[in-house]
């Protein structure tokens, strides 16, 4: 696993612990506006970027594919590819919100990923700072925010 | 004849000692179907999803190395633990779990598992 980087640092121990137990070969813990807040298994910023970018798109699609399908929002998906499969979910530490995408091969399996998410989650919830939730932002401030927040994991580019 | 996930799970868990049965997906580690939870364990927080995934994980790795090994595919797996047993028949894509007490008859477990895993296949 290449090394973690967080830009809040609460959520550090329980990301390493998700990476290592669960056996995932990257992952991106990020707020649904597509701000990143921790990464694991990447070496470049443009790749968490497009990352952030997709599954908050994804995220907000499969929400209202849930509401339109069952009345009420999906908040769990997992695709399995041949040999590396991906598990996306959402999960909140009190007020705050965020996303999670892993990836993973045989090593690891679904089942596995599930339980240690939910530690995970359980983790988030124990160590949660008392701030201020990230509000949603306006649609023009997404790439500026996603920016900075790359900033803070890989350093500025350029 | 192919026996239905539900009918394992029933057969296996009237065995006596059986606490609980279960079948279980061999790559994604889920569970098919699940008997209830009898005895002791029943008072605790439910396990079962956690014990079917790591459970399934094990046995692949176990699976590994008896092939590593050269020893062809594991038929029985037993991890005997301070308060009971879990023993684990892999059949194709799915496993069998069960979780055993220690006054369990050992003997018939495994019997049992086996016979199931027959009548699946």
């Amino acid at each position: 696993m290449t090394d973690l980087s967080v830009v809040e640092p609460w959520v550090a121990g329980p990301l390493k612990n998700l990476a290592e137990d669960a056996r995932l070969i990257s992952g991106v813990l990020l707020y649904p506006s597509g701000r990143a807040v921790g990464q694991f298994g990447f070496s470049k910023a443009a790749d968490v970027m497009s990352i952030c970018a997709l599954t908050s798109a994804i995220n907000a699609s499969s929400r209202e594919l849930g509401r339109q399908l069952y009345g009420k929002p999906f908040y769990e998906m997992h695709h399995a590819g041949g040999d590396r499969q991906v598990f996306m979910a959402r999960c909140m530490a009190g007020a705050h919100e965020f996303l999670f995408v892993g990836v993973f091969d045989r090593e690891s399996s679904l089942g596995m990923v599930e339980i240690y998410f939910a530690e995970f989650q359980k983790a988030l919830e124990q160590l949660q700072p008392d701030t201020e939730p990230v509000k949603p932002l306006p649609a023009g401030d997404f790439e500026r925010e996603l920016n900075r927040s790359l900033d803070s994991l890989f350093g500025p580019i350029g | 004849m192919r026996t239905a996930p539900a009918d394992v799970v029933a057969t296996l868990s009237h065995v006596p000692g059986v606490a609980v049965a279960m079948v279980v997906g061999a790559a994604d580690g889920l569970i098919v179907e699940t008997s209830g939870v009898k005895g002791g364990a029943a008072a605790g927080p439910d396990t079962r999803k956690h014990t079917a995934a790591l459970a399934a994980y094990l046995y692949s790795k176990v699976s590994r190395a008896s092939h590593a090994a050269r020893l062809g595919t594991p038929s029985f797996m037993r991890l005997e633990a301070e308060r009971g047993n879990i023993c684990v028949v892999g059949a194709e894509d799915i496993v069998l779990v069960t979780i055993v007490t220690p006054e369990a008859n050992l003997g018939r477990v495994r019997l049992d598992m086996m016979q199931a895993v027959r009548d699946k296949s």
